[in-house]
């Protein structure tokens, strides 16, 4: 009962957007409420599902060629990659630095409850990145092999038994991280630099698996026997999911008992942690020349500090800081093979090239959406900013430069490094500057426009308005479907390349224009009315 | 220093605040009493302009909100019944920001600074992180950050919760210090006892409408003003 009760507060608070209009103050209606489940269901099978389930197509081969257990190996390995890196960081927020946990922890309610009604948010988010993967998968695997009614119970408790490995997976970090934040000091960075670490790791074997699919589809037959011979638990992971009813029982104790001695530690540890205040040593305040700065540098600095003390923040909404320099230095180093094989796939000059590689910094760009939750943020202390003599369009604008400023310099330096490590002509350079700069001022406002809507400042863990609100959920997809688009498009209509980037450019400036007047005029309304 | 004209506010179908008006002179001292949801913080939250009210008229030495709410903002203070303060940043950067948006001069600040963060001893903890803070803690830190910009009108709710005693009496001289200064503070409060020797004037709301206001005298008579209240309230 007390269960149910704190399950419906968490899943009414993720999905709060879904079911509430703060703009109207009341309830959605159910036919608004439909449309924007549809719509996250689009996004997730649409987008996701679809690209993991061209990956599926491409390795069923591996099906055809009697190594159903391999195939489903390989691809339960991405999904448990997949579903730890978008649930990982819920995690350590959700569980021990939910504003309520005080509250809750005050009320007689067992540790256990509390701790289970947490766990089921983190669930649910891994259970979504990696059902992304394992349905798919599953999918494909019945449109190539026969059906069968075990078969179809392996493939099922497979998906289950993967979540359930997601959640213990994330878990885990969660607690390492907990435990490695009450010791430290600059501990926003060090969580940084830990998920980065997580992070390095996480491409380099997706990267090196992506490789060696190909060689595996090829000799699938070498490989599986191999593997089987000398990483059996492999094979009973893979065949598990074919319905092996040997590995089936061998995953499920697997998993299982991993998922109840991670239960049996979170509970041991959770008190602990969650009321913890850390044994950092207290700083000892030395006054220093005061230096005074404009209303608006006030602001700004304001903003990268909210930034800067939350790794939520910066590693959810700043993943373009790191990987745009990374790209720009693998385009310094590898830019001329790749402009070769481009000419060479679609011929011709180096104006696809130019297209390709204009859509990808705009989408490196675009991963940057700093701006979408900074009016969420402000939650309960956001009568500061406005009993402050300070206008909207100020406080709107700080948020906005952060983002500008910060996405300027990488993609800067990745621009710089494609100037000098990709050969291309003087005007297609200019115009890829030009059609990038544009992104810029445009991708920051609509981040601001979308952080405007839907703005729920009543949260009890900054996660929500930082991962999990609509509107984050739209900047993100928005800004990836708007930078596919700028690819696909050029290959569907065939245009001159110059004319066409000259076109991306005007209309990023359009659209960067018109959302800045909406945000001057507009959205200083709904800010002040907030 | 404040005029309130018929001040009217309304959320869906509940009247908040109806037609209510007020004049607060320079130098008073002036509480506002009233049970729990009586209208007493939205009324307070209008004034300091981070609340939008559907009619009447604020005026804060002799500016109007509506036509110029950051000439109002700049003359004023406020201070909520719970200081959510920006918990990433320390108790000096959060002073600085302030200082800032106020342009207070480096000097001047660094004068205030010390002077009222030692008044309420809290130089020591100036370094920390207002995530650490105790709840009187933050409340000191609001307190030192309203009275940065030497305000000429200070608007406090429930200024007294969560104070120790030593800074809930340094925090009556300062307020009295401001209205010497030509200032006034408007404040609301439970504590009737700190109302009745602290203010100068004082006004009584009751479902959003105001049933009394003047002088402590005028209000009370010969009773106490909890007995005054009381009676009201009952009424």
């Amino acid at each position: 009962m007390m269960l149910k009760l704190l399950v419906k507060k968490q899943l009414a608070e993720i999905f709060r957007t879904y079911l509430y209009d703060a703009k109207r103050n009341k309830a959605r209606s159910k036919s608004s409420t439909i449309l924007y489940f549809a719509f996250f269901v689009l996004i997730m099978v649409g987008l996701l599902g679809g690209v993991f389930g061209m990956t599926a197509m491409n390795m069923s081969g591996i099906i055809s060629a009697g190594f159903g257990w391999l195939y489903y190996a390989l691809l339960g390995l991405v999904a448990i990659f997949f579903g730890a890196f978008g649930s990982v960081f819920n995690t350590y927020s959700g569980l021990y630095l939910a504003k309520d946990n005080d509250l809750l922890l005050s009320l007689p309610i067992p540790a256990a409850t509390i701790i289970a009604s947490r766990l089921l948010g983190v669930y649910l988010m891994g259970l979504m990145y990696s059902a992304a993967v394992s349905v798919p998968a599953a999918v494909v695997y019945f449109l190539t092999a026969p059906f069968t009614a075990g078969a179809l119970l392996g493939a099922l408790l497979w998906i289950w038994l993967i979540s359930v490995f997601v959640l213990v997976l994330s878990c885990v970090l969660g607690y390492v991280v907990a435990r490695v934040s009450l010791k430290l000091k600059n501990k926003s960075f060090i969580t940084v630099l830990l998920s980065l670490v997580f992070f390095g790791a996480y491409y380099f074997f997706y990267f090196r698996a992506s490789n060696m699919i190909g060689e595996l589809v090829t000799n699938a037959a070498l490989y599986g026997g191999r593997i089987k011979g000398s990483a059996y638990p492999l094979y009973l992971f893979g065949r598990a999911a074919e319905g092996g009813g040997l590995a089936m029982l061998a995953l499920a104790v697997f998993v299982l008992g991993l998922a109840a001695l991670t239960w049996y530690l979170l509970r041991r540890s959770f008190m602990n942690i969650a009321t913890a205040s850390g044994a950092v040593a207290k700083t000892r305040y030395r006054e220093r020349p005061a230096r005074q700065r404009s209303p608006f540098a006030a602001l700004l600095g304001k903003e990268l500090g909210r930034f800067t003390a939350s790794p939520g923040y910066m590693l959810n909404c700043g993943l373009g800081l790191l990987f745009a320099p990374i790209a720009g230095v693998l385009l310094l180093i590898k830019g001329r093979d790749a402009a070769a094989l481009l000419a060479s796939v679609f011929g011709g000059g180096t104006g696809a090239l130019a297209v390709i590689l204009t859509a990808a910094l705009c989408m490196l760009a675009g991963m940057n959406d700093i701006a979408t939750p900074s009016v969420a943020l402000e939650g309960k202390s956001l009568w500061l900013v406005k009993s402050l003599p300070v206008d909207a369009w100020t406080v709107l604008r700080a948020k906005l430069s952060l983002q500008l400023l910060l996405t300027a310099a990488p993609t800067a330096f990745c621009a710089l490094c494609i100037v000098i490590g990709v050969p291309m002509t003087a005007a297609e350079t200019a115009l890829l500057l030009a059609a990038v700069l544009t992104f810029l001022p445009f991708s920051a406002a609509a981040c601001l426009f979308l952080g405007l809507h839907n703005v729920n400042l009543s949260w009890t863990n900054e996660i929500y308005p930082i991962k999990q609100s609509v509107s984050v959920f739209m900047a993100v997809f928005g800004t990836m479907l708007y930078t596919l688009a700028i690819a696909v498009l050029y290959f569907i209509l065939e245009p001159a390349p110059l004319v066409y980037l000259a076109c991306v450019a005007g209309v990023n400036a359009a659209l960067a224009a018109a959302l800045i007047i909406w945000l001057k005029k507009r959205g200083t309304a709904v800010f002040r009315a907030l | 220093m404040l005029k309130i004209d018929h001040l009217t506010k309304t959320f869906g179908e509940k009247v908040a605040v109806d037609d209510l008006s007020l004049r607060i002179a320079p130098g008073e001292i002036y509480g506002f009493i009233g049970h729990n949801g009586a209208g007493k913080t939205t009324t307070l939250r209008s004034v300091v302009g981070i609340q939008q009210f559907d009619a009447g008229e604020i005026v804060i030495d002799g500016v109007s909100l509506k036509a110029d709410p950051l000439a109002c903002k700049s003359r004023m203070a406020y201070i909520p019944d719970n200081p959510d303060l920006y918990d990433f940043m320390t108790g000096i950067k959060y002073l600085h920001f302030v200082a800032d948006v106020f342009g207070v001069g480096a000097a001047e600040r660094q004068a205030r600074i010390r002077q009222y963060a030692d008044t309420f001893e809290l130089t020591g903890d100036l370094g920390q992180p207002i995530a650490a803070y105790s709840h009187g803690m933050k409340q000191k830190l609001a307190l030192v950050a309203a009275w940065l910009h030497e305000p000429r009108l200070i608007i406090m709710d429930e200024p007294f919760v969560g104070l120790d005693p030593k800074a809930s009496h340094l925090l009556k001289g300062m307020m009295r210090e401001v209205c010497d200064r030509g200032g006034a503070i408007f404040f609301s409060t439970h504590v009737l006892e700190v109302a009745e020797k602290l203010c100068d004037k004082v006004a009584i709301i009751k479902q959003g409408r105001l049933i009394r206001a003047g002088t402590m005298e005028e209000v009370k008579g010969d009773d106490s003003l909890e007995e005054v209240f009381l009676e009201l309230e009952a009424e």
